[in-house]
């Protein structure tokens, strides 16, 4: 187990720059989601901190050694990729004790860090097959495996679970979580499923084109977006927005929909905000303020999500009781006034 | 239906269409061209030799007349042949190994996206285009006895004195010719490896260095062993041909000194050009076996697919 610290790191493709000077500080035995969407940098990131990619500027360490000129195979990490980069022409077995046996650990060692992985994994009656014998999940957690008998001070996952079907994705999911709460082993994980992220970090970093939006808990970021892009990117369905400007103490949409903001809101007089609230914090409610017609109604099961028209927006409102709405009804919305967030137009940013 | 055309027209009136096995969703059209051509010359040749190995010519009568085993008899009892065979197998082995090795470890240095690597690679590919007569030649006068550059050299370092020429000494004279087989057909080994590196994934190999293998063991643990099935069919590709070598061994020594050099393709030529043609057929015919069973043993033996 070690710290990961990330110090004013840059990285340059030739003139490009992807990744404009990430600080990152990533506690012992914590479990960091670097989020964003598909070339935001975070993949970049991680193979700069495995060693894959040469680090243009800045410093990357381990425990309190500088390893930017240190190779792969002396910083004492393990990876899991995307398509799990297992070695096709060796056997399970052989995948999992590969790294031991080119440190030339003692076979008895060997043997008994292939079964404990193989039983935590249930690999066990696979241990002779070739991968291609395997199914996705399997693979994936022969993957794992080969990681795990490392005994890493640092595991880095790039985007494991996106070649895996829906269901295996969310067993694996759990699987992750449980290893990672048995082994306490400091874990990075690139990806871009707000879910995965979401339901397995201590931390979760969310990066845009080469730079943090922010980083926090699960439920501070979910809780406290710090800019728009955040406040859009986490949650599904997302936050609804609604551009307009305050007046006199109030929230004023561009088709006049006035909304009372929560006292002590920091917004100044007159100026253009956009007013953000989650969908589950939007109830169909007869006494509410707003009146709106019903788009789409989406039943899920657990919930109901129903879309309807505010001012040219589609704005998605998340309830548990059975409403029975139809397509095309007026209905009546309240929001939850303490839960409405407020972000400046121009900026972004997060009016607090 | 304009007249002259040559449609059958069948049942429905107003409908015509060619019978079924000639229209494209039949693989008859498709296949015929190139059966007739590999019937014409492939087949016809191949029935022919085999026929013309049951006979032998009657130099009065001046027609071929038939007489059973006699050819393959007079084949299995002929020194000539059991050392033709020998020089062929040597010679083939000797210059699979090298050409593999080098080949291999000519594409590994040349596998890089560095300034000035794809002009040499353009380079690498020269001796290919090279008629192997020519090359002969060029050998010829590298290893020339009393001027050839190469054997002037061999002569000054002592490994070779000039009361034995390379080409002239039986000890010698195959390694002779066979580097003129090495410089002409190494670039095709380079090509085939080439090709195979580029083909190779790349994430096994990141994910050795993070398991922490050095170079040597990347080399020896995943890039052979994922290599070995291009490997497998390059010396496949590769010995078919130099069991048929006859190009360099015609032009440099036609064979000798004595018997020394001399393939089972040199000696059927040999024996073509003294016009005893069932004969020459009988031993093309013989050699065509040994390399149907050894590549078909190699096959086998190695689980080559293509």
């Amino acid at each position: 187990m070690a710290t990961v610290t990330v110090r004013d790191v840059v990285k340059k493709y030739g003139e490009l720059k992807v990744i404009h000077g990430i600080n990152l500080s990533i506690a012992e035995g914590s479990f960091v989601v670097l989020l964003g969407p598909s070339g935001c940098g975070k993949s970049t990131l991680l193979r700069m901190i495995a060693g894959l990619e040469p680090i243009s500027e800045g410093d990357v360490l381990i425990g309190d050694r500088v390893v930017n000129d240190v190779h792969p195979k002396d910083r004492n990490i393990a990876m899991v990729f995307q398509n799990y980069a297992l070695y096709a022409h060796m056997t399970v077995r052989e995948n999992m004790s590969f790294a031991l046996d080119l440190r030339k650990a003692p076979k008895d060692e060997i043997e008994r860090k292939i079964a404990w992985a193989a039983s935590i994994l249930n690999l066990e009656p696979y241990l002779d097959r070739y991968p291609k014998q395997l199914s996705g999940g399997q693979r994936q957690r022969v993957a794992m495996g080969r990681a795990i008998v490392r005994n890493p001070e640092v595991f880095l996952f790039d985007e494991p679970l996106s070649n895996l079907d829906a269901k295996l994705r969310v067993q694996m999911r759990t699987e992750i979580k449980e290893l990672h709460q048995r082994l306490k082993t400091t874990t990075i994980y690139v990806t871009h499923d707000q879910i995965e992220a979401m339901t397995m970090a201590d931390k979760i970093v969310i990066m845009r084109n080469g730079y943090i939006e922010q980083a926090g808990s699960p439920l501070e970021v979910y809780d406290n977006p710090d800019n728009l892009f955040v406040a859009e990117f986490i949650g599904s369905p997302s936050m609804n927005l609604i551009e307009g400007r305050v007046e006199g103490g109030r929230f004023v949409s561009k088709g006049g929909t006035a909304i009372a903001l929560p006292a002590g809101c920091k917004a100044g007089e007159g100026q253009a905000v956009v007013l953000g609230i989650r969908p589950e914090h939007t109830h169909p409610d007869p006494a509410g303020a707003l009146e709106a017609r019903v788009g789409v109604v989406e039943p899920t099961g657990p919930e109901t999500h129903i879309y309807f028209e505010l001012d040219g927006r589609d704005i998605c409102a998340v309830t548990r009781e059975r409403t029975g709405v139809k397509p095309g009804d007026p209905i009546r919305l309240r929001l939850d006034a303490d839960r409405i967030h407020l972000f400046d137009q121009a900026s972004g940013k997060a009016i607090r | 239906m304009t007249q002259g055309t040559a449609v059958i027209a069948t049942g429905r009136a107003g409908v015509t269409r060619m019978p079924r096995w000639l229209t494209s969703e039949h693989p008859f059209p498709w296949l015929a061209p190139l059966a007739a051509m590999l019937a014409v010359f492939g087949l016809y040749p191949l029935i022919y030799a085999f026929v013309l190995s049951f006979q032998q010519r009657n130099r009065i009568k001046r027609v071929d007349e038939f007489v059973g085993l006699k050819n393959w008899i007079q084949l299995v009892n002929d020194d000539r042949v059991w050392n033709a065979l020998s020089v062929t197998l040597t010679y083939a082995f000797v210059a699979i190994v090298i050409e593999l090795a080098l080949g291999l470890l000519i594409a590994l240095l040349l596998d890089q996206d560095r300034k000035g690597y794809g002009l040499m690679r353009a380079l690498m590919t020269l001796p290919l285009v090279v008629p192997p007569a020519v090359t002969g030649m060029m050998f010829l006068l590298l290893e020339d006895g009393s001027f050839g550059w190469l054997s002037q050299n061999l002569y000054m370092t002592g490994l070779l004195s000039p009361e034995h020429p390379i080409l002239a000494t039986g000890s010698t004279a195959l390694m002779g010719v066979l580097l003129a087989d090495i410089w002409q057909w190494t670039p095709f080994m380079v090509l085939i490896m080439m090709a195979g590196l580029r083909s190779l994934p790349k994430e096994p190999y990141e994910a050795a260095a993070i398991d922490g293998a050095n170079a040597f063991q990347t080399f020896r643990r995943l890039t052979l062993p994922m290599l070995s099935r291009v490997m497998a069919v390059a010396v496949l590709i590769r010995g078919v041909d130099l069991f048929r070598i006859f190009d360099y061994i015609y032009v440099m020594t036609s064979g000798g000194p004595g018997t020394a050099t001399e393939s089972l393709s040199a000696y059927a030529g040999r024996i073509f050009m003294t016009g005893n043609f069932p004969y020459a057929a009988t031993l093309s015919l013989m050699t065509m076996i040994v390399v149907i069973i050894i590549a078909n043993l190699f096959v086998r033996l190695f689980k080559v697919r293509f």
